[in-house]
Parts: structure tokens; sequence; C-alpha cells
């Protein structure tokens, strides 16, 4: 995938893939970042990719909705997805609306998200 | 209702802080920051001001998806009865819903890419929250979060 | 008024310390000085607000009837709106010291302890309202995140009852525990309290149930036993070259 094209960059552990997100998710960047990730889960056939999220500040019913059809996408394609470092003030509002993150394993933080991965 | 709504579509921009005008996809994330720091400014706790920014993010998303233009206003009210409160009106002259009551429920939306839980929790995450909405003519939703005590 | 007739004045009062006669005299003079308007106000606004504090309403009432009555150039109509504004300004003093008061008996009424290496514990008391409820929240999810605990012990023994809104907000801090990756265990449930929950649809998957707090520890030692040895494991297949890295290795 050409370097341009990359929302974030992504850094590769094993045969996991480290998602760090540092940048304030909106509707474009997440939809492309769905585009880039699924994308890299075949080129390096990876068996699972952790979404580090503690800088996002905001996870509304949208940006939900499409990293969990992301997470439903790489499941189809035989990787696991594990989402870590929510926030405090974001898994408050999260849980308020009902908003399940469907297809992710919760970690802590990377060390037990690699726990949960293999 | 008919009143009620033509009365908030003709409310006057200029009794609020903030008007954020919502035509492009950008612009939600601009009514997102801007309820962000008027929240901040009336002292919000952290997961206050997330929740009114999450709030507004889905009243700009909703804006956006089913009437392309339409506005934002918020503003701050310090003198409310129950403390200081944040305002937050959402109008457009988009095609209008017709049931309030069913866009109120989980799980129900005329969008593929959306689960219905937008306005829902919307609801959920502010304290006060009213629709006003006739297809053909448009719809404002006007939603209010006062500061906590504790 | 001349200072003399301030002396006698003073005398009639009737004062009870030194610093009420200090402050009377600095009144009366004030106003002997035949200043008027926002200059009078401006004088005897101190030593005003200090009577009202010294003596209280009633009897601060009292003695400037008295004034009055003695003094008939006494300046009653630039008083009156001072006295009601400086008893504005008490009533706001005291509201901001019971807000105080308020947040702090919240935050008492909610500890959360640490019992055990990555285990808190949250034993609530009394009756659960929505802003008590989200501000223990709140608490709870920034001591989750700062102190990376495992797990979260919920204790409602000592809750009466729970309303709808209470006992949703409660399902709402569990599910928030979930997505720090946290788990939850609840316990010291009362059959009016687990009815409500049941009522509001709670997920099992969601929490574990304990009978009292010693299975309540218990099953929290077992938890982060069960992730210490699946990270063992981990780094078992990883093949780590340094076997003393992860802590103790006793099980391999």
């Amino acid at each position: 995938m050409a370097f341009k094209d990359r929302v974030v960059p992504t850094i590769r552990i094993g045969d996991a893939l480290l998602v760090p997100i540092q940048i304030d998710l909106d509707d474009k960047t997440v939809e492309r970042l769905q585009t880039q990730l699924l994308e890299e889960i075949q080129e390096h056939r990876v068996r699972a990719v952790i979404l580090d999220v503690r800088m996002v500040e905001v996870i509304d019913s949208y940006i939900s909705y499409t990293l969990s059809e992301t997470a439903a996408m790489a499941h189809l394609m035989g990787c696991r997805t594990v989402i870590c470092g929510i926030q405090p003030p974001v898994a408050l509002t999260l849980a308020q609306m009902g908003i399940e993150l469907q297809g992710f394993l919760v970690a802590r933080d990377l060390e037990h998200a690699m726990g949960l991965v293999y | 209702m008919d009143g009620k709504l033509r009365e908030l579509l003709d409310i006057s921009e200029n009794d609020f802080d903030v008007v954020v005008r919502i035509t492009r996809e950008e612009d939600i994330a601009i009514a997102r920051q801007m309820a962000k720091q008027l929240a901040q400014e009336l002292g919000f706790s952290l997961a206050d001001v997330t929740k009114v920014a999450t709030a507004v993010s889905e009243l700009a998303r909703n804006i956006y998806r089913y009437a392309q233009t339409g506005k934002i206003m918020i503003r701050k009210r310090l003198e409310e009865s129950g403390g200081p409160t944040i305002q937050v009106v959402a109008a457009d002259r988009g095609p209008g819903i017709e049931s309030v009551d069913r866009v109120l429920a989980r799980g129900y939306t005329t969008h593929e890419r959306s689960l219905g839980i937008g306005l829902p929790g919307v609801r959920r995450l502010m304290d006060f929250c009213e629709i006003a909405s006739k297809v053909g003519t448009g719809t404002v939703v006007r939603v209010e979060k006062r500061r906590r005590k504790f | 008024m001349d200072n003399n007739q301030v002396e006698m004045l003073v005398e009639e009062l009737e004062v009870g310390n030194k610093h009420e006669e200090k402050l009377w005299r600095k009144l009366l003079l004030g106003v002997a000085s035949g200043a008027t308007g926002n200059d009078l106000r401006e004088t005897i606004r101190e030593p005003l607000f200090g009577l009202l504090h010294e003596l209280g309403e009633t009897a601060l009432g009292a003695k400037l009837k008295l004034v009055i009555e003695r003094t008939p150039t006494f300046p009653t109509a630039e008083l009156l709106p001072l006295i009601l504004e400086l008893c504005g300004e008490l009533r706001h003093d005291s509201e901001q010291a019971v807000r105080g008061l308020e947040r702090m008996l919240s935050e008492l009424a909610t500890p959360i302890v640490r019992i055990w290496a990555e285990v808190l514990l949250v034993p609530l008391i009394g009756g659960l309202d929505s802003d008590r409820a989200q501000g223990m929240a709140e608490r709870l999810l920034e001591r989750v995140s700062t102190t990376r605990a495992k797990v979260v012990v919920v204790d409602v023994t000592g809750v009466p009852t729970i309303d709808t809104a209470a006992g949703g907000f409660l399902i709402e801090t569990f599910s928030a525990v979930k997505l720090l990756g946290a788990e939850v265990i609840l316990t010291g449930l009362k059959p009016e309290i687990a009815h409500t929950l049941v009522k509001l649809g709670i997920d099992f998957r969601m929490v574990a149930i304990a009978r009292d707090l010693e299975d309540a520890l218990r099953q929290a030692i077992a938890m982060i036993e069960e992730e210490r040895s699946r990270q063992r494991k981990t780094a078992w297949v990883r093949g780590s070259n340094f076997p003393s890295e992860g802590g103790e290795h006793d099980g391999i």
C-alpha cells in the first residue's frame, strides 16, 4: 500500500499488527482507516490487529459502527481485533449511549492486548 | 407541533455564542470541537465534556446525512435554575422526520451505515431533549445538559 | 449628628466587645460624615458586613432600629438596599459551602479501596441518585485507568434500594469498566436490588456475581492468576530469550 494512502502508521510485532491511532477520528479518516487496515491484513497475513485508541477523544455512533464493521471484516479474513487504551470519558460516553464495540476484544494496554492475541 | 417547529426554525442566531453551518463532512468535526470548548468553559467534568461533544457530533452528522445543510447553534447559560447549562439547537430545512417516536427508539434507521443509536444516544447523554419536525419543512432538535453538582 | 452623639449612641447600644464597638463607631462616624450616595455606601459597607457577621440578622436589626429612632437624619433609604445586598452575599457564601460539603460527602460515601494487587473495591453506601452515581462512575474509571486495575469489586451491601434510573447508571458503569479492559465482580445483592437489575436487563456475561466479599476476592485473584498464566504462555510461544523477564516462571 502506498505510503501516502496510509491514515496512520502501523507496526508489525510477530504476526500482529499494531495500530496506534494518534489523530482525532472523523468520518472520512475512519473510513480510510478501514480500507488501510483491510489491505494491510491481506498483504501481511497477520493473525491479529491491535487498535490503540489512547489519543482518541471522541468515539460516536458512526465511528464505532465503522470500527465494528472493520472488526467483522477482519474476522472473515481470519484475523482477530483487539482495542486497547479507551479513555475513561470515552468509555462512559459509549456505555451511556448503549454502544457495544462488537467484534472487539477489549484490553487495558498493549501488554494485555498481546496476551489476548495469542 | 407546527407552531413549535416554526418558532424553533426562526430562532435568532444572535442569541447564541457559536453558530456552525453544516455543509461539508468536515463541519461535523468543527461543531464537535466548538461544543467541547464551550462545555470546558462552563467547567463541565471531562466525561461530561466528552458526552456533549459526542452528542453534537451525532446531531451534526444527522444534518449532513439527511438534510445536507443546516446549522448547529450552541450557547452557555449561567443563570438557569439547575446551575450552569449548555444548550444546543440543531436546525435544518431538510426532508423532516415522519415519526419522532420511531427515531427515538433504538435500532430504527433509514440509513444503511447506521445502527439507529444516534438520536436515542443523544437523548441519554443529555438532560433534556426535544424534537420538532414536519415532513417537507425541516427538523429542529434542542438539547441541554447542566453542570453536575459533583 | 456630631461625634458626641456618636459616642452616646455607642454607649446606649450596649455593645458586647471592643471589636463590635469599633464597628459601630466606624458605621456611625461614616453616617455622621454627611457623605451620600456611593461614597456613603462604600464607607459603611465594611462595618455593616462585620456587624452582620458578629450579631446576626435579628440582633443587628434590633440595634439598627434603636439607632434610627435616636437619629432623625439617619439615611435609612441608603441603608436598605445595602443590607439586602450583603444578605445576598452571605447566602451565596453559605450556598458555596454547602456545595463543597455535598461534594465531600459524596466522595466520602464512595471510597475506592485497593484491596489486592490490581483489585479495587467499591463499597457503595446509602441511596444512589443520578448525580452521585455519575460522579462515582467518573472517579472509579479514572482510578481503574491510572492504577491499571484488572478487577473491580462492587459491593452493594450498604445500598438499601435502587430505582431504575440509578440501576441503569450502575449497569452503564459496569460496561464502561469493561471497555477499559477490566473485569467487574458484583456482590452484596439484596432481593430488591437483584429485582431492579434483572428488570433492567443486566447482562450476566458482563459481570461476575459473588456470594460475599470473601468469594469476590477469591474470584478476583483467580482472574488475575488466569491472565498471568496466559501471559507466561505468550512469552513461551514467542520464544523469549529472557525467561526471567516475565516474573515467576514456576509453572513452565
